[in-house]
C-alpha cells in the first residue's frame, strides 16, 4: 500500500474543502456584500468615491473597529464580550477626569483601567467558571456605575489640545489620526496571528474547547488575553471618542454594543467561536460604516438604523453559527 | 404459542465506516422477560435506540402485536406500546413525581391548557400502584433516591398502557448499573410484579443478573444476534464464551511484536490514586516499553482514572511518579510538558480540532517543536509533519487539508502523531483508540502501538474488547468498583482468557 | 435551604437595617413609596420569570417597553394627534409587546440562536421602532383620567400598584395551573429530555417568549402612563434590574429553579436597596453598580460547586 502525499499547496493554511458551500459563503460573503454596498453608494452619490469623503467614513469607523477588534478576540475564542460600549463610556469619562493632570498619556491610563476591567471579567468566567455573556452583562452594569458616579452623572468637557494627536489629518493625503491608530491595532493583531502560534489557540479554544485543553493548550490564559485584550481595546476607543467629541460621558459609547456585534458577525466570525478573523473583522466594520453613510445619502431616517443592526446581528448570527456546538439552544 | 408482543426481524444500521447492526433478529413473547446480553459495543445501545425511534434503522423490520411500525420519535414510540427505562434516566428534575408520569400524554389531567392536579396526581398513582411504589406523586422528583427515580420511570413507561390500551412492552437499559445489590434485588422484585402489566426486555452485559431474571436470553456479538438461550438449561461458561467470541487471530494484533519488558525499569508509577466518587487507592506501575490494559465494565473508573493521569481530573489522594519523579500535574499542559501523552475515545470532540488542519492539529501540543522563539518556523513545520504523515502513513491529499476531511483511521493516526512529533513521548495513554474505526485501520492502529512499545513508551491501554485488551497487553489490570481487582500477567506465550479476567470484572 | 429561606431573610435583614440607618426607611409613606416604585419592575420580573425559567434570557425589555411605551402614547389622548382609543390602547400596547416576544420565541427556537443574541437584536428593533413613532416630537398624555391611574391613591397607594399586584397573582397561577408555566419549569429542567417525553419544546418556548413580551409591553404602558408622556428610554435600565431581581430573589439563570414568588421577594429586595440607600445618602448611581456585582456573585454562589478542572463555560 503506497500512500501519496502531496505537498504542492505549500503554505500551512486553513484549506477550506470546495464542497463546502457554507464555508464558502462564509469566506468570500462578506467581501461582496461591501463591495456591493460601497457600488450601491457610490451609484446614489458619486461625490462618495472622492478620497475625502472616504477618509471621512474610514475617520468614523476608527472607535468602532478598535472596539470591535477586541470583541472579535473574545468572541473567537467562544465566548462573548457585551461590556466593550459600557466600558468604553467608562474610559471615556476618565480620560476627560485625567487630562488636565496627564495630558495625552490620559488616554494611556484608560488602556490600563480597561485592561483591568477586562482582565478582572475575564478572571470570574475562567475561575468561577460563570458563562461570560453573564459575567459581562454584570461588567457592563458596573462599569455604567462606576461611569456614572465618577463623572456624576454629567458630561465632562476637555479643553486644551494634549488630545488632538487621536482626532486630526496627517500629512498632504490629509489621512485621520483616529483610522491610523485603529488600522495599528488591527496589523498588530493581524501579526501576532500570522507569525505565532496564537491565532491556532484561539480557533482551537473557541471551536474545541476540550480537545484544545487536552492538546496542552493554555485555554485559561487565553480567554483571560482575549478579555484584557478586549478591555484594552474598549478604553483606546474610549479615548478616541474622547478626542473627537472633547469631552467624556457615562453613556458616550454605549450605542456602540450593537454596531460593534454586528460588525463582527456581519464580517463573518461566528458567534460560536472557532471561525473568524481580524481581517474579517475589518469587512465587518466597513460594512456598517458604508451603510450607515449610505442611509444618510438614500435619505433614510437615521432611527431606523437601529433596527438594521438588530435585523443584521440576528442575521448574521444565524448564518454564521455552528448549531452543531448546541445539544439544547438555551 | 401465542403472537409475539414484539419481533425483530434481521435489524441493520451502519454509521459512516462502522456497523452498528449487522443483523439482530428477536421475538417478545406477553408477559415475558426477555434478556438481551454483550459486551460493550455489541450493539445493545443501537438497538434499543432503533427500538425507541431515536435511531432509524436501515433496514429490517420491527413488528408490534403483529403490525410492522416505522418509530419516529420515543413519544410515539410510547404511543405505538414501547417505551423505555433509560439508563441515565430521562425524568427531568425539578417537577412532580405525577408530572413527569405523565408528561406529553397528560390527557384529562389537563383541560384547555389548565392543570387538574388531583387528577393529574390520581393518575400518577394509578401507575406507581402497578409496581407497588410508595412514592408521593407530588414530591419534586430530585428529592428521591436513585433507586427511586428508577420506579418511577418504570411507573412512567407503564402509563402507555392507558394510552394504547393494551400492555406495553418496556426496555430497561442496563438498570442496575448503578444501584448497590439490595437496590438490585428489589428491582428484581419489581421486574416479576412488572411482568404481570407488561413483557420486558432486560438488557445487560452482567451474565449473573439475566440469567436470574429472564426466561429466555438472546446473546448480541458484533451487532448481532448469535445465539438465544433458556437460563438454568445453559452452561455459564458457554454464554461467556459466545459473547466474547472466539475470533481473535495473533496477527491481526501483531503479537510476535510484542516485546519483552521484564528487565525494563518502571517509568509510571501510579500511587494510591484516588478520585473522589470515582476510584479508590489505586496502585500500578508500567514499565518502559510496556503495555499495560486496563479492564473494567462502565463504572469500574478505568476512564476518569486514564484522564486523572493526564491531568484531566483531579486526584483527591495519591500520587504518579514518572522515572521516579513525583509528579501533580494541575492541568493537560503539565502532563504533556513532562512527556505524556493521551488519545482520547471521543476522537471527534476531544481528539482534535475538526475546523483546523491536519499540520495545525499534529503540532498542537507541541508547537515549540516548529517554533523559532515566540514565531511559527512554517517551512519547519511542514518538514516535520510531512515526515510523520509519511511515516505513519496518513492518507491525506495535503497536510493542509481539513483534518475533518479525512477518514476515522487516517485521522486517529494523525491524532497519534501529535504525541511524537517532539521525540521524548515517555508515556502514553490511550483511551479507546480503536474505537469506530474498520478492521485494516485496526491492525495499523495496533501496529504503531507495538512500534511505540519497542521505543520505550510506557503505554496504559483503555481498549475496546476484553479481546483487544488481553492481545494487545503486557499486562491486564482489571478495575471493579473503583479498585484494582486482579493483575494479570499477559506475555505472548501465554495469554490469559477473557473469562478468567471477566470473572474479576462483575 | 439558602435557596428557599435565603432571599426573604436578605429582605427582612435589609428593611431591619434600613430602619436603624434611617428614621425615614421607617415611615408608612416610605414603605408606600417602596411598593410603587416596584410596580412596574414587578410587572417585567414577572414576564422575565417565565423566560428564565425555559433557561433563555432575555435581552430585549428595554426595546418592547420603549415600543408599546410609545405607541400607548399617541393612542392615548395626545398632543401628536386625535387617535383616543381609551382602554383599546392599552389593550395594542401589550399586543404589541406580545408580538416582540413572540419574535424572540420564533427567532430562537427556528433559527436555533441563543436567546441573548435574539433578544438583543430584537431590543434594538423595539428602540428603532420607538424612535421612529418618537419622531421628534415627545407625545404626551392629555387625558386627566390615564394620569388618575399613576396619581389617585387607593388606599394610599397608586393604582398602577394594585394593577401590579393583580398582574403578580396571574403570573403564580399562570406558573402553577397552566401548561404554558408548567412547561416552562419542564424545559428548564431537562430541554432534551422533555423532548424525548413528546412535549413540543419550540412552541413552549415561544409561548413562554410572547408571555414575558406581553408583559414588558405592560410595564412600557405603566412607565408612560407614570410620566405622562411616551420616550424612548421609557425601560432604560430597567432589563438589568429585572435580571438582578429574578436572580437575587431565587429564580436561576440556569433554568427550571425558582418562579414568579421568589423574583417578586426579588424585585422587594432590589427596591429596598434602592430607596435605603438614597436615604442614607449613597449616589444612587452606585446601585448600578451594585446590581452588577451581585448578580455575578449570585450566579457564582449558586455554579460555584459545579466546578470542574474540564468543564467548558462559554
Amino acid at each position: 500500500m503506497s500512500i501519496k502525499v502531496d505537498d504542492k499547496i505549500g503554505t500551512v493554511r486553513r484549506a477550506i474543502p470546495v464542497r463546502d458551500a457554507r464555508a464558502l459563503f462564509l469566506r468570500f460573503m462578506p467581501g461582496i456584500v461591501l463591495v456591493v454596498l460601497v457600488l450601491a453608494v457610490a451609484l446614489a452619490n458619486p461625490l462618495f468615491l472622492r478620497p475625502n469623503s472616504l477618509l471621512t467614513a474610514a475617520d468614523s469607523a476608527a472607535p468602532l473597529l478598535v472596539l470591535a477588534a477586541g470583541a472579535m478576540l473574545v468572541i473567537l475564542c467562544g465566548s462573548i464580550d457585551l461590556s466593550v460600549a459600557a466600558l468604553a463610556s467608562m474610559c471615556s469619562v476618565f480620560v476627560a477626569l485625567w487630562v488636565p493632570a496627564l495630558g495625552g498619556w490620559a488616554v494611556l491610563a484608560a488602556v490600563l483601567v480597561g485592561a483591568t476591567a477586562g482582565l478582572i471579567q475575564g478572571a470570574v468566567h475562567v475561575v468561577a467558571q460563570i458563562p461570560s455573556f453573564i459575567v459581562t452583562l454584570g461588567g457592563l452594569a458596573v462599569w455604567s456605575g462606576i461611569g456614572l458616579v465618577a463623572s456624576s452623572a454629567a458630561t465632562v468637557g476637555v479643553e486644551g489640545d494634549s488630545l488632538e494627536w487621536a482626532f486630526t489629518r496627517i500629512g498632504d493625503a490629509r489621512i485621520p489620526s483616529a483610522a491610523l491608530i485603529a488600522a495599528g491595532v488591527a496589523v498588530l493583531i493581524a501579526a501576532v496571528f500570522w507569525f505565532t502560534p496564537v491565532r491556532r489557540w484561539f480557533e482551537a479554544v473557541g471551536s474545541a474547547e476540550p480537545a484544545a485543553v487536552l492538546a496542552g493548550v493554555p485555554a485559561a490564559q487565553i480567554k483571560l488575553a482575549a478579555f484584557t485584550v478586549s478591555g484594552a481595546c474598549a478604553g483606546l476607543a474610549g479615548g478616541l471618542l474622547v478626542a473627537r467629541t472633547y469631552s467624556g460621558a457615562p453613556g458616550l459609547a454605549d450605542s456602540l454594543l450593537l454596531p460593534v456585534v454586528a460588525a463582527i458577525v456581519v464580517g463573518g466570525t461566528a458567534i460560536t467561536g472557532g471561525y473568524g478573523g481580524i481581517g474579517r473583522t475589518v469587512i465587518g466594520v466597513l460594512i456598517i460604516t458604508v451603510l450607515r453613510v449610505g442611509l444618510s445619502v438614500a435619505g433614510v431616517d437615521p432611527s431606523i438604523e437601529q433596527i438594521i443592526y438588530g435585523v443584521l446581528v440576528i442575521g448574521a448570527v444565524s448564518l454564521t453559527i455552528d448549531r452543531s456546538k448546541f445539544q439544547v439552544m438555551k | 404459542m401465542s403472537v409475539p408482543v414484539l419481533n425483530v426481524v434481521d435489524l441493520k444500521k451502519r454509521y459512516a465506516e462502522t456497523t452498528a447492526l449487522g443483523g439482530v433478529t428477536f421475538e417478545v413473547r406477553p408477559h415475558e422477560v426477555v434478556g438481551l446480553i454483550g459486551e460493550n459495543g455489541a450493539g445493545k445501545s443501537t438497538l434499543l435506540k432503533s427500538l425507541v425511534g431515536l435511531v432509524q434503522p436501515d433496514s429490517g423490520r420491527i413488528e408490534l402485536r403483529g403490525n410492522a411500525v416505522k418509530l419516529r420519535s420515543v413519544a410515539h414510540a410510547g404511543s405505538a406500546g414501547i417505551g423505555m427505562v433509560f439508563q441515565e434516566q430521562s425524568l427531568i428534575p425539578n417537577v412532580t413525581v405525577a408530572e413527569n408520569i405523565l408528561l406529553g400524554a397528560e390527557g384529562g389531567a389537563v383541560r384547555g391548557g389548565i392543570y387538574r392536579w388531583r387528577e393529574l396526581a390520581r393518575r400518577a398513582q394509578v401507575q406507581l400502584d402497578k409496581i407497588g411504589c410508595l412514592v408521593d406523586p407530588m414530591a419534586i422528583t430530585d428529592t428521591l433516591s436513585f433507586a427511586q427515580r428508577q420506579l418511577v420511570e418504570i411507573a412512567k413507561v407503564l402509563a402507555i398502557e392507558e394510552r394504547t390500551h393494551a400492555e406495553p412492552v418496556v426496555l430497561l437499559d442496563e438498570p442496575t448499573s448503578v444501584l448497590d445489590s439490595d437496590e438490585i434485588e428489589i428491582l428484581f422484585a419489581q421486574i416479576e410484579r412488572l411482568r404481570t402489566h407488561a413483557s420486558v426486555v432486560f438488557v445487560s452485559h452482567r451474565l449473573d443478573e439475566v440469567m436470574k431474571v429472564a426466561d429466555r436470553v438472546y446473546v448480541l456479538r458484533n451487532g448481532q444476534t448469535v445465539g438465544e438461550f433458556v437460563p438454568g438449561q445453559t452452561d455459564e461458561a458457554e454464554l461467556q464464551r459466545m459473547m466474547i467470541g472466539r475470533d481473535a487471530q495473533g496477527s491481526h494484533y501483531h503479537e510476535d511484536a510484542q516485546v519483552d519488558v521484564s528487565a525494563k525499569p518502571v517509568r509510571l508509577r501510579v500511587s494510591g490514586v484516588s478520585l473522589k466518587g470515582v476510584c479508590d487507592a489505586v496502585s500500578f506501575d508500567v514499565r518502559r516499553g510496556e503495555v499495560v490494559g486496563l479492564a473494567g465494565v462502565q463504572g469500574s473508573g478505568r476512564e476518569e482514572l486514564s484522564r486523572a493521569l493526564f491531568g484531566a481530573e483531579t486526584l483527591s489522594s495519591g500520587h504518579i511518579s514518572i522515572e521516579g519523579e513525583v509528579k501533580r500535574f494541575r492541568s493537560p499542559r503539565a502532563a504533556i510538558a513532562a512527556g505524556f501523552g493521551f488519545v482520547p475515545a471521543e476522537r471527534r470532540r476531544e481528539g482534535m480540532v475538526a475546523t483546523m488542519t491536519i499540520a495545525e492539529n499534529v503540532t498542537l501540543p507541541h508547537i515549540t517543536t516548529v517554533c523559532n522563539g515566540p514565531f511559527l518556523d512554517r517551512p519547519r513545520e511542514r518538514r516535520i509533519v510531512n515526515d510523520w504523515v509519511q511515516k505513519l502513513r496518513v492518507k491525506a491529499p495535503s497536510i493542509a487539508a481539513s483534518i475533518a476531511t479525512l477518514s476515522g483511521g487516517n485521522q486517529q493516526k494523525a491524532v497519534l502523531a501529535r504525541w511524537m512529533v517532539s521525540g521524548d513521548l515517555r508515556v502514553l495513554i490511550l483511551d479507546h483508540p480503536t474505537r469506530g474505526l474498520d478492521v485494516g485501520a485496526k491492525s495499523e492502529v495496533y501496529k504503531l502501538i507495538r512500534t511505540l512499545s519497542a521505543t520505550d513508551v510506557a503505554i496504559v491501554l483503555l481498549a475496546d474488547s476484553l479481546e483487544e485488551t488481553i492481545a494487545m497487553s503486557h499486562r491486564v489490570i482489571v478495575m471493579k468498583d473503583g479498585k484494582v481487582s486482579a493483575e494479570i500477567p499477559a506475555p505472548v506465550s501465554s495469554k490469559p482468557s477473557p473469562l478468567e479476567i471477566l470473572e474479576r470484572m462483575i | 435551604m439558602l435557596g428557599t429561606y435565603g432571599p426573604p431573610a436578605a429582605l427582612l435583614a435589609l428593611c431591619t437595617a434600613f430602619s436603624i440607618a434611617s428614621p425615614q426607611f421607617r415611615t408608612w409613606t416610605n414603605l408606600r413609596n417602596v411598593l410603587d416604585s416596584a410596580s412596574v419592575l414587578a410587572v417585567i420580573t414577572v414576564g422575565l420569570t417565565f423566560v428564565l425559567l425555559l433557561g433563555a434570557i432575555d435581552l430585549s425589555i428595554e426595546g418592547v417597553m420603549a415600543a408599546s411605551g410609545l405607541s400607548v402614547a399617541l393612542l392615548l389622548a395626545n398632543n401628536r394627534n386625535d387617535v383616543d382609543l381609551g382602554f383599546v390602547a392599552i389593550i395594542a400596547a401589550v399586543a404589541l409587546g406580545a408580538c416582540f416576544g413572540l419574535a424572540n420565541g420564533l427567532l430562537s427556537t427556528r433559527l436555533r440562536i441563543p436567546s441573548f443574541m435574539t433578544t438583543l437584536g430584537v431590543s434594538a428593533i423595539g428602540i428603532g421602532v420607538a424612535t421612529v413613532l418618537f419622531g421628534g416630537i415627545q407625545p404626551t398624555i392629555s387625558s386627566p383620567a390615564v394620569a388618575e391611574w399613576a396619581n389617585g391613591q387607593v388606599l394610599g397607594l397608586t393604582r398602577l400598584t394594585f394593577v401590579a399586584a393583580f398582574v403578580v397573582v396571574v403570573g403564580v397561577l399562570i406558573q402553577r395551573y397552566t401548561r404554558i408555566g408548567r412547561y416552562a419549569r419542564v424545559i428548564g429542567g431537562a430541554e432534551d429530555l422533555a423532548a424525548l417525553s413528546g412535549v413540543r419544546v419550540a412552541r413552549y418556548k415561544t409561548l413562554a417568549f410572547t408571555l414575558a413580551g406581553a408583559l414588558y409591553g405592560l410595564g412600557g404602558v405603566m412607565v408612560t402612563i407614570q410620566l405622562g408622556s411616551g420616550i424612548v428610554a421609557a425601560g432604560a435600565g430597567q432589563n438589568f434590574t429585572a435580571i438582578t431581581a429574578a436572580v437575587v430573589g431565587g429564580t436561576l439563570l440556569s433554568g427550571g429553579r425558582g418562579g414568579v414568588i421568589q423574583s417578586v421577594v426579588g424585585v422587594l429586595i432590589v427596591t429596598v436597596l434602592a430607596n435605603g440607600l438614597v436615604l442614607i445618602g449613597v449616589s444612587p448611581y452606585v446601585q448600578k453598580a451594585v446590581q452588577g456585582i451581585i448578580v455575578v456573585a449570585a450566579v457564582a454562589i449558586t455554579t460555584w460547586p459545579l466546578r470542574e478542572r474540564m468543564r467548558v463555560v462559554k
